[in-house]
Formats: C-alpha cells, sequence, structure tokens
C-alpha cells in the first residue's frame, strides 16, 4: 500500500536505521530498496538532510508535525520537495515524506 | 557489463563529496545544477530559508556584485574571477566571535555553464588584516615621513618619556604631556582613531597595535596618523612575558597618504557607487561604537532601502538600476559630516553610521536625505526617471548595544516605513513632521 503512494516514505527507528522505504522514493531517487533498507539515512543515504532543517528538528523536537520547503541535493542535483517531518512520542518510527511535483 | 561504469560513476560522486572545497555547476542566471555536500553545508546556513537554488540569489546580500561580474565576462570559457572575497557576517554575529568569510573563484565552462569553487577563509583573512597591518607599517619605513615622534609609556599607560618631535606633532610641550594617557593627546572627541585603553589591551595581547585615522593638533588642524603601540619587557626569555612598559611611535602621514589612501579606498569601498563596502562597514561601525562607548557619546544608524528598486531593474535594465544606486549613493553621501559612514550593505540596500548622533538628529538627518533622494532625476540614454527611498533609524540604547542589533531596529523601521507606503523616514518625529508640513 506505501509503494502505491504519489509521494516518497522513508520510515526512520530510533537509531536513524531506514526501516520502510517505499517504491516510490526508491524509483525518483534512483536508489535500490535492498541497498537502503537497513542503512543509517542521515549519515549515509541523504547527508544533503544531515542538518539543522532535518536532522537535527528528530533530535530537538520530540513531537513533530511539519512540512517544510527544502532543496534535494541527491547526486549534487538540487531539487526542490516538499518535506513533511512526522514524529511522535508513541510511535516507534519516525517519518520523511517526500513530495516532489511541484 | 554495466556495472563497471556504475562503480566508477559511484567512486566519482564520492571522490566529489568527500572533496574539501564547496563545488557547484551554475548557469548564467545563477541557476544550480550540481552541487557538491560542502558547497550546500557553506550556503545553507547563509540561505533565505534555507533555500539554496540559485547562487546569486543566496549572495546577492553579501555579494550582489557576482552577477555583474558574470555577465561582463565576455570570453566563451576561462577564469572570471579567483578567490574573490565574500564577507558574509563580522565577528561577534549570531553570538559567535568568529567572522565569516568565503572565497569563490568561478570559471566558465562553456556559454552554458559556470563552476563556482567555495572555500571558507574566514581564519586566513584575520591573519592577512594582521599582516597587512604590519607590512603597511614596515613599507612605509622606507618612505618619507612628514615627521615621526616617540613617546615612552609606563606599564599602566601614563606618558613617561616624549621626543622632541612628538611635542612638535602633538603641540604640547615635553613637561605638559608627561603623566598623561595618550587619550589626553587627543582633543577632538568625534575621531576615527582608536582609543588608547583598547590599543594597550591589544599590544599587551600581541606584542603590538597599529592603528591610523585622523587626529587633531591643538591648533585645530586634522593629520592622518599612524599610530604604533609596541609592548616592552626587560626579560624576552621569561614567561608569561613580565609587560615594563609601551613604546609608542607616531607619524603625522597625512601628505604622503595618496597611495595608502587609493590602496584603502580599493580595499573598503564598492566598485560601483563609491560607498563603503559591507567588510568595511562593520570594521568601522565596531569601532565607532567602542570609541562613541568610551566616551559616552550617542551612536546612530540610518538604514536606506530605494523603493521599488526591483520595478527599475524590470522597466529600465540593470544599467538604469545601477545609475540609480550611483545616483542615491552620491546624493546622501553629499548631505553626511566626514567622519559619518555611507555603505552598501548588498542590493539596494545602504546604511549611515552616524558616531555622536542621538536619535533625533539621525531622524532629522534621514528626512534632509529622504528630500535629496526624491529630488533626484536618473538619465540612461533617452530615459529620464525619478525615485524615492525609505528610511529606519535607530540609535545605542540600554538594550541594544551591538551593531547588529543596532541594525536590526533599523531594519525593521524601514520596513515599517515601506508598509506605511514608502518614501518615509520611521520613526517619524512629530516635531520633524510639523517642520516637513511648514516646508511643503
Amino acid at each position: 500500500m506505501l509503494d502505491s503512494l504519489p509521494f516518497g516514505v522513508i520510515g526512520l527507528s530510533e537509531a536513524g536505521v531506514v526501516e520502510i522505504y517505499n517504491a516510490t522514493e526508491s524509483r525518483l531517487a534512483g536508489l535500490p530498496v535492498a541497498r537502503i533498507i537497513g542503512g543509517r539515512f542521515f549519515e549515509h543515504i541523504a547527508q544533503c538532510m544531515n542538518n539543522f532543517l532535518v536532522a537535527q528538528r528528530f533530535i530537538d523536537e520530540p513531537e513533530i508535525d511539519t512540512i517544510i520547503d527544502f532543496v534535494l541535493t541527491l547526486r549534487m542535483r538540487p531539487t526542490p520537495v516538499k518535506l513533511r517531518l512526522l514524529q511522535s512520542a508513541g510511535h516507534a518510527l519516525h517519518f520523511v515524506l517526500v513530495e516532489r511535483a511541484l | 557489463m554495466s556495472v563497471e561504469p556504475d562503480d566508477q560513476l559511484n567512486e566519482l560522486l564520492q571522490f566529489l563529496y568527500a572533496c574539501p572545497v564547496g563545488l557547484i555547476e551554475l548557469a548564467a542566471d545563477g541557476e544550480i545544477r550540481l552541487i557538491n555536500p560542502l558547497a550546500m553545508q557553506l550556503l545553507l546556513p547563509i540561505a533565505q530559508n534555507g533555500i539554496v537554488v540559485n547562487l546569486f540569489r543566496v549572495l546577492e546580500t553579501y555579494a550582489p556584485e557576482l552577477r555583474n561580474i558574470v555577465a561582463a565576462f565576455s570570453g566563451m570559457w576561462g577564469i572570471v574571477c579567483e578567490g574573490k572575497r565574500i564577507f558574509v557576517h563580522p565577528g561577534g554575529k549570531y553570538g559567535s566571535a568568529d567572522p565569516l568569510v568565503l572565497a569563490c573563484t568561478l570559471v566558465r565552462i562553456d556559454c552554458q555553464r559556470f563552476m563556482a569553487a567555495l572555500t571558507d577563509v574566514s581564519k586566513q583573512v584575520m591573519q592577512e588584516q594582521r599582516l597587512r597591518q604590519a607590512e603597511t607599517w614596515f613599507a612605509t619605513l622606507l618612505d618619507s615621513v612628514n615627521d615621526y615622534a616617540v613617546i615612552s609609556l609606563d606599564r599602566n599607560g601614563f606618558i613617561d618619556g616624549v621626543s622632541a618631535a612628538a611635542a612638535r606633532q602633538t603641540g604640547l610641550s615635553r613637561d605638559a604631556m608627561m603623566n598623561l594617557s595618550l587619550d589626553a593627546l587627543d582633543l577632538q572627541p568625534r575621531s576615527t582613531a582608536s582609543s588608547a585603553a583598547r590599543q594597550i589591551a591589544i599590544a599587551q595581547r600581541d606584542g603590538w597595535h597599529l592603528d591610523e585615522g585622523w587626529r587633531t593638533r591643538p591648533d585645530g588642524e586634522r593629520y592622518w596618523c599612524q599610530r604604533l603601540v609596541a609592548a616592552r619587557s626587560e626579560d624576552e626569555c621569561s614567561n608569561p612575558r613580565v609587560i615594563t612598559g609601551y613604546t609608542v611611535i607616531l607619524r603625522d602621514v597625512t601628505q604622503r597618504a595618496s597611495d595608502i589612501q587609493r590602496l584603502k579606498e580599493m580595499l573598503t569601498t564598492d566598485h560601483l557607487t563609491g560607498a563603503s563596502n559591507r567588510a568595511h562597514f562593520f570594521e568601522a561601525a565596531e569601532h565607532a561604537r567602542l570609541a562613541c562607548n568610551a566616551q559616552g557619546q550617542p551612536l546612530a544608524v540610518v538604514a536606506v532601502d530605494i523603493d521599488r528598486f526591483k520595478r527599475i531593474n524590470d522597466t529600465y535594465g540593470h544599467a538604469a538600476g545601477d545609475a540609480a544606486l550611483r545616483a542615491v549613493s552620491a546624493a546622501c553621501r553629499a548631505l553626511l559630516r566626514p567622519d559619518d559612514l555611507f555603505a552598501r550593505l548588498g542590493g539596494e540596500e545602504f546604511v549611515v553610521l552616524l558616531p555622536s548622533m542621538d536619535l533625533d538628529s539621525a531622524v532629522g538627518l534621514a528626512e534632509r536625505l529622504r528630500v535629496a533622494v526624491k529630488a533626484i532625476t536618473v538619465q540612461v540614454g533617452d530615459v529620464y526617471f525619478g525615485l524615492t527611498a525609505s528610511f529606519g533609524c535607530a540609535a545605542m540604547t540600554d538594550h541594544v548595544t551591538a551593531i547588529t542589533e543596532l541594525l536590526t531596529a533599523a531594519d525593521a523601521l524601514l520596513y515599517t516605513a515601506k508598509r506605511n507606503g514608502r518614501n518615509r523616514v520611521e520613526p517619524s518625529l512629530p516635531s520633524v513632521a510639523v517642520l516637513h508640513h511648514a516646508a511643503e
């Protein structure tokens, strides 16, 4: 069901390890699901989000549901996107949702 | 078969990811096509809302001329500019004591594409400033100097010996100078030069400090004075060094100053408008803040922004925009005192630094600037147009004590002026409004 969504879904464990990576994100980012699952997302996969605008917010704010304008630089190509950041005390995973068609 | 090129590509990517220099490929309009992580790391904190898609837009505030430099480059390929310094912010902003200076090299790859290399050169710039001072000092030792004087200070900073030339240069007798502090030699409180306490504190730390600025003799004559304060210690080997006194050398370099003045102008002015540049403004403002603080004098700034500047650019072209910037700069500078500073901070944004001026006087001056700008007619080819500007004034208070806070306060009022219909000064003092109406 996640795979049929029109936007990218990335689910991360508390330690920042990728647990969920849907087919939409895989296709648009050009990264095979198998290579991503189990990887440390901000450190090794999406360094462009490893900053105060995204990664730091998951550390600083226990409860987040926000949408921000952001520029992804996957393979050095800037792509403007909207990111939805989700984190809640009751859930083990936190999520980054990526909408590319703007 | 397809594995190999893929691996090669990944290797290439890893190489660029690990590159300790920020690399960007951009189009002629500044649109970013490729950007490596270090470049992103350098630009993200200084971009508005963290949106980095166009290099010129991100750097507009700090280096508005970048766009002009690229547009003016006529070659089809090659180096457009090399190691251009971009002064992002002075020390002290955001609670950090470190300034941020980027060096930008631009290379034209082909008719569509440019490459930018960005590095953080903040530390290097600080060191260079110190070296340049030393170099200026030693280079000018070889030139003819109008006069130089030697003064000795005890370890508390009081004069305990003077040369005959010192008396000549300061206009005071040798006896009269004994036991004074260096500040007592400055007759005019409002001076561009450093206070003695500040100079001695730096000499204590670094061994020496060189200051340049206008000083005034008792007969009222102003002269451009280089003042070197060097710490003396009896025992060079002891650690920590025990300072036993200071040697001060005063040099009157007024007449010989033309070369240095030209060099200084190149380093401190915005080439388009002749106004002071951003880097120089923050340096001079900090200087003025310390001087005014020490003397219990007020300090004010006026933020100036040309109204609907984008419309001027869009309607008449960038050449007209440039002409408007030059005209506003010239009209405003004509109304300022010698020690005031008119600076271009970026784009169509100017600021006036007003040492020893309180808020009321600053508002009064801003009102005169507003009238002068409104009187401008810009001519570009066969086209004539007028313009207006908005002004925000702020002065140091108990709550506003840093230059950046002062600027923020002036900026906020500038936007109030824009919201209230432009071609205005904020705050608008009642007395000023009455005079203004009476005049119209």
